[in-house]
């Protein structure tokens, strides 16, 4: 069977079951921009340059959980599910069923991202033509890659009760000191120091260069780094979980 | 050969469940592997399908390692019990199974065949026991392949969906393969052309069902004598009866049972079931 129309097949599944749970997707895409209206709306409001690295970091934020919660707490909820088993038996590769889970985080992360953005344009004087805008969204999926194999790290290394607390905690730690509420230059001096070398810091940089006309090469960079760092320690927990489980 | 496991072993840590284990499943044969809870049944049927590897031994489906998902392609496989995703529909989910084979049944004919057409449209959370467990087993059978194995299939069907999935595995073995695992012999009784006794990770028989009862099953026979009821249980009735008849023995309301399949396999596991 063709593994591209089998990944869909995955993907399809997934998102079908998925968005028939308001209970999950209802706070996945709307709490980034709740958070947002909440937090940076009263200061975006009045200015072009705030509304925009606002809103880019918030777009960050909200690829983040979604990629935190979908794989780290549903991979850790999910493995030892007799439906993971099943999916094992069936003639699909380990390749099509991560490829499916990357796609469904994706097609999440990017409606809660969209989410945020479509608040933003209409409720503050954001002004990125469309060209930046679709720099935004490929930055969107580029910087989320490296989140995607943090979630995965969480999912085969953390027990199914102690992921959501895990992944919360991640999620809004590094948010924060990543510089994705508040601008990095009033966050306390400690975890200014710190905070560059965060992959949120990075994610943040990199959307940040959209609307700055700098360069991403830094960003880049560092989030591919981090990228080799969680792959390394994401794929040692699938094995592990794979020996524990399947050996 | 459809399926062979040779000499194979399998420990979890101290644990040894399986001991040097073979079997083997043939084009056209249901073979029904039987055993007490522990016995290692789960096991062997684990590493068959490609979902654990053996410590030791070969294992081969269709001439290959079931581990490649390649392989997979001409196996059928029932998901354990209420494992589905709440909110798919019992259409949707056989229909992704369809997905992943080359020459998959019809949907609607799987539907139909496990009475499953009124439910189409249902969400498998709200399935009954029975309901999961016939989607579960028509998984197996969605995508029309060579060998279909089934774990404990009708545990928690009624009388009637149980019949009818007999049937269905009777039809489908004529010209492929089943290997099912089973607590109910009745169950292996009916569909099993061969059986297989596994207990402490060997194989205690392999063989029919008649030449499990003939090995090992006593017959049991009684009659109405001079002094009251007499009942024997003993392996060569024919002598007793002979020997009765010579001897001058008054006899009436003789009576010969054969020797039922439960029989035969408490004496090959020493008792346990």
């Amino acid at each position: 069977m063709n593994a591209l129309l089998l990944t869909r097949t995955h993907a399809r599944i997934a998102l079908l079951d998925l968005f028939r749970s308001p209970g999950y997707v209802v706070p996945t895409v709307v709490f980034p921009t709740l958070f947002y209206a909440l937090f940076d709306l009263q200061y975006a409001r009045t200015d072009a340059s705030v509304a925009s690295a606002t809103t880019l970091a918030f777009m960050a934020f909200a690829v983040i959980g979604v990629c935190l919660y979908q794989f780290g707490v549903g991979i850790a909820a999910e493995r030892g599910r007799p439906w993971e088993r099943y999916l094992r038996t069936l003639p699909a590769s380990i390749a099509v069923r991560f490829g499916a889970r990357i796609v469904t985080a994706l097609v999440f992360g990017l409606l809660a991202a969209g989410c945020v953005a479509a608040f933003s344009r209409a409720a503050t004087p954001i002004d990125l033509d469309s060209m930046q805008w679709l720099r935004a969204g490929i930055y969107v999926v580029l910087g989320g890659i490296p989140f995607v194999l943090m979630g995965v790290t969480i999912g085969y290394w953390v027990s199914p009760r102690a992921a959501v607390p895990v992944a919360t905690a991640a999620n809004l730690l590094l948010a924060y000191a990543g510089g994705l509420w508040l601008p990095p230059q009033y966050l306390p001096k400690f975890v200014a120091h710190l905070s560059p070398y965060l992959p949120t810091r990075q994610f943040a940089d990199l959307l940040w260069s959209v609307s700055h006309g700098s360069s991403a090469a830094h960003a880049l960079s560092g989030l591919a780094i981090y990228t080799a760092i969680f792959a390394t320690i994401a794929a040692a927990g699938y094995r592990r979980d794979e020996r524990r489980r399947y050996a | 050969m459809i399926l062979s496991l040779r000499n194979v072993r399998k420990s979890y840590g101290a644990t040894r469940a399986l001991d040097d284990l073979s079997l083997e499943v043939d084009r056209g044969e249901v073979v029904a592997v039987l055993g007490p809870n522990g016995a290692g049944k789960t096991t062997a049927i684990e590493i068959a399908i490609g979902l654990r590897g053996a410590d030791g031994g070969d294992v081969r489906l269709f001439g290959r390692s079931p581990r490649d998902p390649n392989t997979r392609l001409r196996l059928g496989v029932t998901p354990q019990e209420s494992g589905f995703p709440d909110a798919l529909s019992v259409e949707e989910i056989v229909r992704f199974a369809i997905a992943h084979y080359p020459h998959p049944a019809e949907p609607r004919a799987i539907l139909t065949a496990f009475g499953l057409d009124a439910l189409a449209q249902r969400r498998a959370g709200a399935l009954s026991g029975g309901e999961l467990r016939r989607l579960a087993v028509a998984l197996a059978f969605a995508g029309n392949p060579d060998l279909v194995v089934l774990d404990e299939p009708t545990t928690g069907l009624d009388v009637e969906s149980r019949r009818r999935l007999w049937d269905i595995v009777r039809d489908y073995a004529v010209d492929r393969s089943v290997l099912l695992t089973t607590h109910y012999l009745e169950e292996a009784q009916a569909l099993a052309t061969r059986v297989v006794v596994v207990d402490s990770g060997r194989v205690l028989f392999d063989g029919s069902t008649c030449e499990l009862r003939r090995r090992f099953g006593a017959r049991r026979l009684s009659y109405a004598g001079k002094d009251g009821h007499v009942a024997v249980t003993i392996d060569d009735t024919d002598e007793y009866v002979r020997n009765l008849v010579r001897d001058g023995v008054a006899f009436s309301n003789l009576e010969i049972v054969p020797p039922t399949l439960e029989d035969a396999f408490l004496t090959v596991t020493g008792g346990r079931k």
